[in-house]
């Protein structure tokens, strides 16, 4: 037996080895081309749509669509929204804005964080961490409204926004700025907000499905 | 050595790894927009006749679907009856699902639509993705109706 280096005591037998080695190389043949297909279950309603539904939706008495479209069209440009598409004869409208997506939490986060793993970096190492935080973000807005009887008619709209990171650092390596993620806008505040907005525009009570 | 042995192990297992993947060599541009029999029978899985007179209305249960799966419409044209909208698989916020879907009159009160789901820049091809899809249209076409 050749002589080893390493004082550890052997476990394993070489045949057993190169047997959990082939087998390993194996399964990585199989697995590197499993395709994780979950596309199937993004055109099925989820059990949380009926409460999405809620909160984006509201009903009005009222025949005139026309009119609450252009109000709905409105009330965004009141929230500071640049309309950037309109549908009339289907009752669509696009909007977006964009605005500083700065917040005092993420950056309290960011200086005590840097502060504490500065203070480990005395031996010649650099562990400082400065974590990128969200810099600017693009608020969209995508509404719809819909007939539902002679003298009925419900607005149902979407907020999401795309928010735009900072750089940072994680010791030696440098984040590059830009990173960019996607949130849909979940809070039903914004809407309720929204849709007392869009109802004092109508002068019509926003019913709740 | 029993080392160089263990380094030769991985190396082969880093090779079969990369080599795991290989995807087919890449067609011939003349075939590109030649219609194939997958072509054909992705069409039949796309496409869905309804009992509509209306095409507004039609279209409208069509965006209003969307809405309900949780997709942001993106472009509508009535005229030409054609929506668009797309979504972000919300586990995984880089997947992308993007559909576009036609509304078009076929005579004898029927409407005919068509949808082309692509996933990451792959066409859909798995038929239970249209199904569901066509489920909860008729589901806005029955809410529109009454």
């Amino acid at each position: 037996m050749s002589r080893r280096r390493s004082g550890t005591l052997r476990t394993t037998t070489r045949s057993s080895e190169l047997c959990a080695a082939a087998l390993l190389a194996a399964l990585t043949l199989l697995s590197a081309c499993a395709k994780p297909n979950t596309a199937a279950l993004l055109l099925q309603l989820s059990p949380e749509s009926p409460a999405h539904k809620a909160n984006q939706t509201r009903r009005f008495e009222t025949a005139n669509e026309t009119e609450l479209l252009s109000a709905s069209a409105a009330v965004l440009q009141d929230l500071g929204f640049q309309v950037s598409e309109s549908v009339r004869e289907l009752g669509f409208l696009r909007a977006a804005k964009e605005r500083s997506a700065r917040e005092y939490g993420q950056e309290i986060a960011r200086f005590f964080i840097a502060l504490l793993s500065a203070a480990g970096s005395g031996s010649g190492s650099n562990t400082l961490m400065i974590i990128p935080v969200d810099l600017q973000q693009q608020v969209n807005a995508s509404l719809v409204t819909r007939p539902l009887g002679p003298e009925r008619h419900e607005v149902r709209v979407l907020f999401y926004r795309l928010v735009w990171k900072s750089g940072g650092t994680s010791g030696d390596q440098n984040i590059p700025p830009g990173e960019q993620r996607m949130e849909m806008i979940r809070d039903p505040e914004i809407y309720r907000q929204f849709f007392t907005r869009l109802s004092k525009a109508v002068f019509l009570e926003a019913h709740k499905i | 050595m029993r080392d160089s042995g263990v380094r030769w192990l991985a190396i082969l297992y880093l090779a079969l790894g990369l080599f795991g993947c290989a995807t087919a060599p890449p067609q011939s541009t003349a075939l590109l927009l030649a219609p194939t029999e997958e072509q054909m029978q992705l069409r039949n899985l796309q496409t869905r006749s309804f009992d509509v007179s209306d095409r507004n209305q039609a279209m409208r249960s069509v965006i209003a679907a969307l809405q309900d799966l949780g997709f942001i419409i993106e472009r509508a044209n009535e005229p030409l009856g054609l929506v668009t909208a797309a979504r972000f698989a919300e586990p995984r916020w880089f997947d992308v699902v993007g559909v576009t879907v036609t509304v078009r009159e076929e005579g004898d009160g029927k409407m005919l639509v068509r949808v082309n789901a692509i996933y990451n820049n792959q066409p859909v091809t798995d038929p239970k993705v249209y199904q569901n899809f066509f489920a909860t249209l008729e589901r806005s076409l029955f809410i529109g109706r009454n």
